[in-house]
């Protein structure tokens, strides 16, 4: 295929996937701009990347598999430079709200046994609401940490490696974005 | 026999940090034998060890999943790569 032939078949894709590509990044990313431009991204990456794709038989898949790529990158970005308006308490601040000085759980705040947990809870469209909110309430960069960590199938040492940060980090700040999802989800879910 | 218990006990604060490292990276040997004698003395740990499984769960599975089925149209779009793509 000559360059030209390319652009043509490229073109169709622009055409056929940028829709199903923008919904998704925009659902991942919740900003307008930002999924337009890591859609823009994975088109001008796909097309400097063409001869890799040719023998390939489904292009949607490849084009999936970049964007997915794009949108990790985002999350990097964010995880490092977090941008979020979000107060984000600090260290101690935030753990007062869990755990008395001597490092107990605050009486009020003690996990007790959450009912109906074993169900099939995604199938639920009141309770993906749910998870969603809690998810939005959290700092820019824990939800990006939590994107990361379950985006790619990959163990946490190769995730903070990427990162370019110590393990130690990356598991404190899951840590206080678990504990802040689990209250959201116990208040406005499993009390209910 | 103090000293035993010093390094043994761990506060819920820590307990709950080290589940949350051991769901990311292995635990060194003496962060397993502390976390072990902490659940079992602890039951509010204990629930947020199954609790904080039970949410990875549903991340992992929930960041994979679209629920929004309909693509949103975005023609502007479209034509803005469109004009990118013709300039190089």
């Amino acid at each position: 295929m000559d360059k030209s032939e390319e652009a043509v078949v490229i073109q169709g894709w622009v055409k056929a996937f940028s829709d199903k590509l923008y919904s998704w990044a925009l659902y991942k990313t919740s900003g307008q701009e930002t999924a337009e431009d890591l859609v823009q991204d994975t088109f001008l990456a796909a097309c400097q990347s063409f001869e890799k794709f040719e023998g390939r038989s489904d292009p949607q898949t490849w084009l999936f598999g970049i964007l997915n790529n794009k949108i990790a990158d985002h999350f990097r970005k964010v995880y490092r430079n977090p941008t979020s308006n979000k107060e984000e308490n600090s260290e101690n601040h935030f753990f007062k709200n869990f755990f008395d000085e001597g490092g107990d759980w605050l009486k009020k705040e003690r996990p007790q046994a959450w009912k109906n947990e074993d169900a099939h809870l995604l199938d639920d469209t009141e309770f993906v609401k749910t998870l969603q909110a809690c998810l939005k309430e959290l700092p820019d960069n824990w939800y990006a940490a939590i994107n990361l960590k379950f985006l790619e199938q990959k163990k946490g040492e190769i995730i903070c490696q990427e990162l370019e940060i110590t393990p130690t980090n990356f598991w404190q700040i899951l840590h206080r974005a678990k504990l802040q999802l689990r209250k959201c989800l116990q208040v406005h879910w499993f009390k209910k | 026999m103090k000293k035993i218990l010093h390094f043994l006990m761990l506060s819920c604060k820590k307990a709950t940090m080290l589940i949350e490292k051991k769901l990311l990276i292995k635990l060194s040997f003496k962060e397993n034998v502390q976390l072990t004698l902490h659940k079992s003395m602890c039951d509010a740990c204990t629930a947020y060890e199954k609790q904080s499984k039970k949410m990875d769960e549903i991340l992992k599975q929930h960041i994979h999943d679209n629920p929004n089925s309909d693509a949103v149209q975005n023609e502007k779009l479209k034509d803005k790569i469109t004009q990118s793509l013709n300039k190089i």
